[in-house]
C-alpha cells in the first residue's frame, strides 16, 4: 500500500556541493526537502525511489551517487577547508548510482530517513505499461510503501536551455503539471514517449511508474515548486493517496 | 590565435565583425596586437538558427582569401567541423582546420591530409555540434579527454595528416560543466605530456563567468588567469578575443618558465 508519494526533479545542481559558493536554487532544494520530509512522515516500511537510468534495474543499498563525476574538485578534498559542505555522496564505488536515484537518496537522508530503501531506475525506452507495472510492483513491495519519483520535465524551454528552445515544451510540461496537480494518472500514462525524448523530458518513465503505483481515487496533491529557472522544467509535488473507505486491515498485505 | 567571427550571433560581442570591412579591421588589429594565427569562424557554438555548409562557406571563405592576399605569411585557421567548409577554406589559403566538435565529420581529416593543413582534435564528450551540455558526468574527465583526443589524432594520422600538424584541444565548456573545465585547466599538463601541441580556447567562456559570477564583457581577468595556468602547463596555442592582454600573459609565463628572456632587464644589474 502506498502511504505517500512525492515528485522531485533530479538536476545535478540539487546537490548543494555542485553549485559552488552560491546556493543558486535554495527554494528548489527546500521544496524537495519538504516533499521528502512529508514522505518520511508517512511512516513507511520502505521508501521506493524511482528515476531515469541507463537500464531498468534495481540497485543495492550500498551503491552511492558519485558527485565527483560532476565536480572532480570534490574528490581532491581541497574544497572542504574552504567551509563548503562536505560532499555527502562522494565515494569510490565502481558502479555509481544513477543521478536520479542518488539525488533521491540524498533528499531522504537530508529528511532524516535511515530506513529501508528500494532503488529502481527505469530506461527511457520502457513502455508506459512496463513503467506502470514497475510502479505497481514497487507499491506492493511492503505493507507501507512511500514512493519518491525523481523526474524532470523538458530541457528545451528557452533559447538558453540545455536543449535550446522547442515550442512544444511548454504545452507538454503544462500537461504533466496539470495531470499531477489533478491526480490524473491516466493522463500521465498517455504521455507520448517519443515526444518526451525529443523534448529531453527525462522524467516520462518515472511519472508513468507513479501512475502505476497510485491506483484508486485521485490523490490529494500539493504543488511545492513549479518553475524553469534554467530552461528545464522542475516540478515538486506531494501526493497523498485517498484510500477507499474499507477497513485498513483488509487492504494491507502480509 | 585571434578570433574573428563572421557571425551575427556569437556570445561575445555579437555581430561586431559581421560586416566584412569591420571584420578585416579586426584582422589588422589582432595581427598588430601580436597574433600569429587568425581564426575565422562562421557558426556560433551555441544552438540557434541553422547555418548550412553553403552559408558557412559564403560567410568565411571569401574572407579567408582576402586575409591571405593581405597577409601572405600569417597562419590562417578555419573554425569549422565540416569537410565541405574545410576544403573550400584550404583552397582559399587556410593552414589549419580548427574542429571544435570532436571530429563530428570524419572527412575533415581527409581534407587536412590532402592539403597538408593542420587539424585540431578536440574533446566534446558525448556532445553533438551546436548543442549544450546536459548533466554530463565523467568518472575522470581528463582521462576521457586524453582518450578522445588521442583517438582522433590516431585517426588523423591514419588519414594522412602530418604528425607535426596535429593539435589537441580539451575544449573548455564543450561537453563539460564548469567543474570539468576547471579540472582540465588544473591538469592540462597531462595533455602537454602527450607530445602533441595543445590548443586552449578559454576566452570569456562560461566556466570563467560561472566561477567569478560575471557576464561575458567582464571575464578578461578570469580568462587571463586561466591562460596563465595553461601556459604554465605548456599549452602552445591560445584562441583569444583580447590578443594584446593574452600575449602579455603568455610572454610573462614563458619568462617565468625560462623559455624566453625578459624584454629588458636592468634592475640591480647596472
Amino acid at each position: 500500500m502506498l502511504t505517500a508519494a512525492a515528485v522531485c526533479p533530479a538536476p545535478p545542481l540539487l546537490a548543494r556541493e555542485l553549485t559552488g559558493a552560491d546556493p543558486v536554487v535554495p527554494e528548489l532544494r527546500q521544496a524537495c526537502l519538504d516533499a521528502a520530509t512529508e514522505l518520511v512522515r508517512s511512516a513507511p516500511d520502505v521508501v521506493a525511489v524511482v528515476g531515469a537510468g541507463e537500464q531498468t534495474r534495481e540497485f543495492g543499498p550500498h551503491v552511492r551517487l558519485d558527485l565527483a563525476a560532476y565536480a572532480p574538485a570534490l574528490a581532491h578534498g581541497g574544497l572542504h577547508s574552504r567551509g563548503l559542505d562536505r560532499p555527502s555522496g562522494v565515494t569510490g564505488t565502481d558502479e555509481p548510482l544513477p543521478l536520479s536515484l542518488g539525488l533521491g537518496r540524498m533528499l531522504l537522508e537530508q529528511a532524516g530517513y535511515g530506513g529501508a530503501l528500494a532503488l529502481h531506475s527505469v530506461h527511457d525506452r520502457a513502455s508506459a505499461a512496463d513503467c506502470a507495472a514497475l510502479g505497481t510492483h514497487l507499491a506492493e513491495a511492503a505493507a507501507r510503501v512511500a514512493l519518491l519519483v525523481m523526474a524532470d520535465g523538458s530541457a528545451r524551454r528557452s533559447l538558453k536551455a540545455p536543449g535550446y528552445l522547442d515550442e512544444r515544451s511548454a504545452p507538454f510540461d503544462a500537461e504533466v503539471t496539470g495531470a499531477i496537480r489533478d491526480g490524473d494518472m491516466p493522463a500521465l500514462l498517455a504521455l507520448d514517449a517519443g515526444l518526451a525524448r525529443e523534448l529531453m523530458a527525462t522524467g516520462r518513465p518515472a511519472w508513468q511508474a507513479l501512475a502505476g503505483a497510485l491506483s484508486g481515487p485521485p490523490p490529494a496533491v500539493v504543488i511545492r515548486y513549479c518553475d524553469d529557472p534554467f530552461g528545464v522544467a522542475y516540478l515538486v509535488a506531494s501526493l497523498s493517496p485517498q484510500h477507499d473507505a474499507v477497513p485498513t486491515s483488509g487492504r494491507e498485505r502480509g | 590565435m585571434g578570433i574573428v567571427n563572421r557571425t551575427p550571433d556569437s556570445f561575445y560581442r555579437p555581430a561586431v565583425t559581421w560586416d566584412e570591412a569591420e571584420a578585416m579591421d579586426r584582422v589588422h588589429q589582432v595581427i598588430a596586437a601580436g597574433a600569429d594565427i587568425v581564426d575565422v569562424g562562421g557558426i556560433p557554438a551555441a544552438p540557434g538558427a541553422e547555418v548550412d555548409a553553403a552559408e558557412e562557406i559564403r560567410r568565411t571563405v571569401g574572407f579567408i582569401s582576402a586575409i591571405r592576399a593581405g597577409y601572405p605569411e600569417i597562419l590562417i585557421s578555419a573554425d569549422t567541423w565540416r569537410h565541405e567548409t574545410g576544403r573550400a577554406a584550404c583552397e582559399a589559403g587556410a593552414d589549419l582546420l580548427n574542429d571544435s566538435w570532436g571530429g563530428a565529420d570524419p572527412q575533415l581529416a581527409d581534407v587536412a591530409a590532402e592539403f597538408g593543413a593542420g587539424l585540431v582534435c578536440s574533446h566534446v564528450g558525448p556532445q553533438q555540434p551546436r548543442t549544450r551540455p546536459f548533466r554530463v558526468a565523467y568518472a575522470d574527465v581528463m582521462a576521457d579527454v586524453l582518450d578522445q583526443v588521442q583517438r582522433l589524432a590516431r585517426r588523423a594520422l591514419a588519414a594522412g595528416v602530418q604528425r607535426d600538424r596535429i593539435v589537441i584541444d580539451a575544449a573548455h565548456d564543450f561537453g563539460k560543466n564548469t567543474w570539468h573545465s576547471l579540472e582540465i585547466t588544473r591538469r592540462l599538463d597531462e595533455m602537454t605530456q602527450t607530445g602533441y601541441p595543445v590548443l586552449v580556447s578559454l576566452s570569456n567562456k562560461d566556466f570563467v563567468g560561472e566561477t567569478l559570477n560575471l557576464p561575458p564583457e567582464q571575464r578578461l581577468p578570469g580568462t587571463l588567469a586561466a591562460t596563465a595556468i595553461c601556459a604554465w602547463h605548456g599549452a602552445r596555442i591560445f584562441r583569444v578575443h583580447q590578443v594584446a592582454e593574452s600575449r602579455q600573459v603568455i610572454d610573462m609565463v614563458g619568462a617565468i618558465r625560462g623559455e624566453r628572456p625578459p624584454a629588458r632587464a636592468v634592475r640591480g644589474l647596472a
